[in-house]
C-alpha cells in the first residue's frame, strides 16, 4: 500500500467531481425532504419495478422447484443400502410420499386459507412470498400481487396463525410488506382477557413488545395479544402473539409486555392482505375476536 | 457492452440475493452481497464504475425495500464510489486486500441505516444494531469479498495497473 492519499488523483477527473457533488445533494436532498423524495423515488421506481418482478419471480420459481427437487434427492439417497429391486420400488414410492406430502403441506395451507377467508367476514387477497428483504435492517417480504390485484400501501398482512405484517411499497404487480418483528413497525393491540389496549412494536431482537399498558393492568404471562382494529390495516381481534414477559416502563409509568409473535416470519409462504378489514355488515361488538388464539403458522 | 453487462448483472445478483440466498444468513446475519459487488467493482475498475453499479444495484433493492426509498441507492453508490477511490491507493488488488475498503464500506453504510431505522428507539435498540447487525454484517461481508475478489481476478474482471 503507498499509504498516501493523492488528491490530486481523486479530484482531477470532471466526472469524479460531478460523481461526489451528485451524491452529495442526494444526500441532502433525503434527509432534509424526506417526503418529496419519497415521492420522486417512487415515481421514477414504480415503472420499473414491475419490469424487475419478472427475473424476481422467475428466479423465485427455480428456487422453489430446485428445493423440491433436492429435497426428494436427499430422501432418496438414504435408501442406497437396500437391494436393487427393493431401493428402486422404495425410490419410486418415496418419492411419490414426497410429492404428496409436498401437494399435501400445499393443500393444507390453501385449505387453511380458503376457510379463513370465507369464515372471515374481512375481504382479503392471497398473495404468496416470493422473496425476502435484502437488508438486516429492515425485516420484511415481497409478495407476488401487487396494485393490479387491489393492494394498497398500510394494508394489513395475516396468516391464520394471526397478524404477520403491513404493506409498505407496492408495485403492479409486486409488494413489499413490514413483518411485526420489525421495529419500525406499530400496531394497535389489545390484552384479550383483561381489554388493556397498547401499541405493539417489534424488536430488534425478532421479538414484540407492547407499550404503554395501564400500571394497574393485570395482564400477566401466556395473555393473547389481539388487533384492536383501531388503527387501519386489520381488524380487530387478530392475534398477534402471546405474553411471555411484564415489565414496569423505564419512567414507570406504564408496564411493557413482551410478546412472543404467532406468525414466525421465516416461515412465511403464503399469506392474505386485508384488502377491507371492516364491512359494514360485520361492524363487531368490541368482544368479539376474528380469530381465537389457535395452533401456530401451519407452514413447514 | 459494459452497459448491458451491468445491467445483467444487476438484475441477477438482485433477484439471486432476494429469493436464492435469503435463507442464507449465518448467525442470523446476511451478508449484503449487493454492497459487495458494488464495492468491488468500484475496487477492480475505478470509482466511477463502482458508483454506477452500486446506484443501479440499491435502486433495485430500494424498490422491494420494506425501508426508505433512496437509502440502499444512495448507500450502495456511495460504497462502490469509495471503494474505488480506496483502491487507487493500493499496490495490488489480491484477494485479500478488499477485506478492509468493503468492511469499512459495509460499516458505514450500516451507520446510515442504523441511524435512519433505529433513531428514537431508545440506546438499547441503538446498541443491539450497532453490536449484533452493524458489526457482524461489516465483518461477514468483508469474508465474502475477499472470496468474490478472488474469484473477480482470476476469472472475471482484469484489475487496471494502479
Amino acid at each position: 500500500m503507498r499509504g498516501r492519499f493523492r488528491p490530486g488523483v481523486f479530484w482531477g477527473s470532471g466526472v469524479m467531481r460531478v460523481s461526489v457533488a451528485v451524491l452529495a445533494i442526494a444526500f441532502v436532498v433525503v434527509a432534509l425532504l424526506p417526503r418529496q423524495s419519497q415521492f420522486l423515488f417512487h415515481a421514477l421506481g414504480e415503472p420499473l419495478a414491475d419490469l424487475v418482478a419478472i427475473p424476481v419471480k422467475g428466479m423465485a420459481t427455480l428456487d422453489r422447484t430446485l428445493r423440491e427437487w433436492w429435497m426428494q434427492y436427499i430422501a432418496l439417497q438414504g435408501l442406497s443400502q437396500q437391494n436393487r429391486q427393493l431401493r428402486e420400488t422404495v425410490q419410486q414410492l418415496n418419492g411419490e410420499v414426497n410429492r404428496l406430502r409436498e401437494q399435501a403441506y400445499m393443500a393444507e395451507r390453501l385449505a387453511l386459507l380458503l376457510e379463513f377467508q370465507e369464515d372471515k367476514s374481512v375481504r382479503t387477497v392471497a398473495a404468496r412470498v416470493i422473496g425476502r428483504s435484502v437488508s438486516n435492517w429492515y425485516q420484511g417480504v415481497i409478495l407476488n400481487k401487487g396494485e393490479d390485484d387491489g393492494i394498497r400501501e398500510q394494508m394489513g398482512v395475516i396468516t391464520p396463525a394471526g397478524v404477520a405484517g403491513r404493506i409498505v411499497r407496492t408495485s403492479g404487480s409486486t409488494s413489499t410488506a413490514l413483518l411485526t418483528t420489525d421495529p419500525n413497525l406499530v400496531i394497535a393491540g389489545i390484552i384479550q382477557r383483561t381489554r388493556d389496549e397498547g401499541m405493539v412494536q417489534g424488536m430488534s431482537q425478532g421479538l414484540v413488545r407492547m407499550k404503554y399498558l395501564p400500571p394497574l393492568s393485570s395482564v400477566k404471562t401466556g395473555d393473547a395479544v389481539v388487533t384492536s382494529g383501531l388503527t387501519g390495516g386489520f381488524p380487530r381481534g387478530v392475534l398477534i402473539g402471546e405474553v411471555d414477559r411484564v415489565e414496569e416502563s423505564e419512567d414507570g409509568l406504564f408496564r411493557t409486555a413482551q410478546i412472543v409473535p404467532a406468525v414466525q416470519s421465516r416461515h412465511l409462504d403464503e399469506v392474505l392482505v386485508v384488502v377491507a378489514p371492516r364491512s359494514p355488515e360485520t361492524m363487531l361488538s368490541p368482544d368479539h375476536a376474528l380469530i381465537a388464539p389457535g395452533p401456530q403458522n401451519p407452514t413447514p | 457492452m459494459k452497459i448491458s453487462a451491468y445491467t445483467l448483472l444487476t438484475l441477477f445478483l438482485f433477484s439471486f440475493q432476494a429469493t436464492v440466498l435469503s435463507s442464507f444468513n449465518p448467525f442470523g446475519i446476511q451478508p449484503d452481497f449487493c454492497l459487495v459487488i458494488a464495492c468491488l467493482i468500484g475496487f477492480r475498475t475505478g470509482p466511477v464504475h463502482g458508483l454506477i453499479v452500486g446506484f443501479g444495484l440499491g435502486f433495485l433493492q430500494d424498490l422491494f425495500s420494506a425501508g426508505p426509498f433512496g437509502l440502499h441507492t444512495l448507500t450502495k453508490a456511495g460504497a462502490g464510489f469509495l471503494a474505488g477511490i480506496f483502491a487507487r491507493n493500493l499496490s495490488n488488488r489480491e484477494a485479500h486486500t478488499a477485506l478492509v475498503p468493503v468492511m469499512a464500506c459495509s460499516g458505514l453504510s450500516a451507520m446510515v441505516f442504523l441511524l435512519w431505522s433505529r433513531m428514537g428507539m431508545g440506546l438499547g435498540e441503538m446498541l443491539y444494531g450497532f453490536s449484533y447487525i452493524l458489526l457482524p454484517q461489516a465483518v461477514l461481508d468483508g469474508l465474502v469479498a475477499i472470496m468474490a475478489n478472488w474469484v473477480f481476478g482470476r476469472w472475471l474482471v482484469e484489475a487496471p495497473s494502479p
